[in-house]
């Protein structure tokens, strides 16, 4: 099944070459292929600003406490010291190993037991990390967080199309492009949840059905939605 | 504070020769409201006639456009038009940065510099930075009848709490209104009670017509 799910991943990156290439979907792909291929329960993508604070770029489940819990990590947390020491962070014991104390107490209040993050790493430079959450006390085994770091290796690629990865601006204009990106999907989940009465997680799995089944770009969608031209079903229509 | 004062600071940090100020109009026509100089203005203009470039490039495609060199950038589209009309006024280096909140595009700060290369890591950090607090400037101005600052620093635009962009959204529905006068209006509601914006989106206050219930759920 792990190799399964490995193949796919490869086929998606290979999407990632194409013209039409949705950069926001694809990150959501990886956040959900994490949690297939590692065994945890949630995985968050996270990438730095022109500040150098992480923000959430995608994440495996939409639910609000959850991204609450990434977003948290602005200053303290296992995603904060991985992006500044560009190195991996795992913690097996989350409540019993004592740090990161209002990111730890939020964490084991939402019911995490466990949690590690990987580098997202370009030659020198760390832009991100990638999160992931377990519900249980215990090792991620050896291989698994291999595949977690060639995960996060992967959407480091397709975020900044290898091709063109040795000019410091491209990198730069992808990330900002990325960034905005995630503003766009929040307001159209904000103007979603409202025209449609449902909770803004709920608004975010209305977009990306529609933006699959009308075969369009996440963002593009998003900001269809939030300009006015695009009126969507809620779920069960 | 004001764009010219964000500009002068802009032109102190990234050490380039001209900065011109590009805002979208909701007829979705582009206008130069403000050049540093008669280089600048002249570029801008060009870039407008033209209808190609990186400032137009930036101003559409929903982030920055970045050219070290625009007399030898090999990229097709936007950019090329401009290179094989005209020269650049002798500042090939330009760095075109949207002034954006999502789906709310203002317009463009372009930067041209005589000397090609790119910006310094740190000199593109407080750009962007800076164009934020230019973008925060514009969304403000739009309503002229409220001094909505109360001697405030502007809360930055676009690096908030994921609330406060599902509350623009939100409040967009409630009022039945753009993307901008509804974070405007937001924005005015957290500077007139004197909290910071995420407290107020994290309330899910419900907006009417004239000021907000406060029915928080």
């Amino acid at each position: 099944m792990a190799d399964v799910v490995v193949a796919d991943v490869f086929v998606e990156l290979a999407d990632t070459l194409v013209d039409d290439f949705d950069m926001m979907d694809f990150l959501h792909v990886l956040t959900e292929r994490s949690v297939q291929l590692l065994g945890v329960v949630a995985a968050g993508l996270l990438l730095a600003d022109e500040q150098g604070t992480l923000q959430v770029v995608a994440a495996s489940s939409e639910r609000t406490r959850l991204l609450e819990l990434f977003q948290l990590q602005t200053d303290e947390g296992p995603c904060v010291d991985c992006f500044r020491s560009g190195e991996p962070v795992s913690v097996v014991d989350l409540a019993g190993a004592g740090r990161w104390p209002r990111f730890t107490t939020a964490a084991v209040e939402v019911g995490f037991a466990s949690v590690h993050a990987v580098p997202m790493r370009l030659r020198t430079a760390t832009i991100g990390a990638l999160n992931f959450f377990g519900t249980h006390v215990g090792a991620v085994d050896e291989d698994r967080l291999r595949l977690g770091q060639a995960l996060a290796d992967v959407a480091t690629i397709g975020l900044l199309q290898q091709r063109a990865i040795h000019r410091r601006d491209v990198v730069t204009e992808q990330l900002q492009t990325a960034l905005n990106s995630r503003v766009l999907i929040e307001q159209a989940k904000g103007v979603l949840a409202e025209r449609l009465q449902v909770g803004v997680d709920e608004a975010f799995t209305v977009l990306r059905r529609a933006a699959r089944a009308q075969n369009r770009r996440l963002a593009d969608l998003a900001e269809a939605v939030v300009g006015g031209a695009e009126q969507l079903a809620p779920l069960d229509q | 504070m004001t764009i010219e004062d964000v500009c002068a600071v802009l032109l102190a940090v990234t050490d380039v020769d001209g900065v011109a100020v590009t805002v979208t109009m909701s007829t979705g026509l582009r206008e130069t409201v403000y050049a540093s100089d008669r280089v600048a203005a002249d570029l801008a203009e060009l870039a407008l006639t033209v209808g190609e470039g990186p400032s137009l490039a930036a101003a559409t495609a929903g982030g920055p456009a970045l050219v070290a060199d625009l007399t030898t950038r090999e990229m097709p589209g936007p950019v090329a038009g401009v290179r094989r009309r005209r020269g650049c006024d002798g500042r090939p280096a330009v760095f075109a940065l949207p002034l954006q909140v999502g789906a709310i595009r203002l317009g463009v700060i372009d930067l041209h510099r005589g000397r090609p290369g790119p910006l310094a890591r740190e000199q593109i950090d407080n750009a962007f930075l800076l164009a934020d607090t230019a973008c925060a400037l514009l969304i403000d101005s739009n309503d002229e009848t409220m001094p909505i600052h109360h001697g405030r620093e502007p809360e930055q635009a676009r690096l908030q709490h994921p609330e406060v962009h599902q509350a623009t959204g939100m409040i967009m529905v409630q009022l039945n209104v753009t993307a901008a006068v509804a974070l405007l209006r937001l924005r005015a509601f957290a500077y007139a009670h004197d909290r910071r914006l995420r407290d107020v989106a994290a309330r899910r206050l419900r907006f009417n017509r004239d000021e907000p219930d406060d029915d928080s759920r």
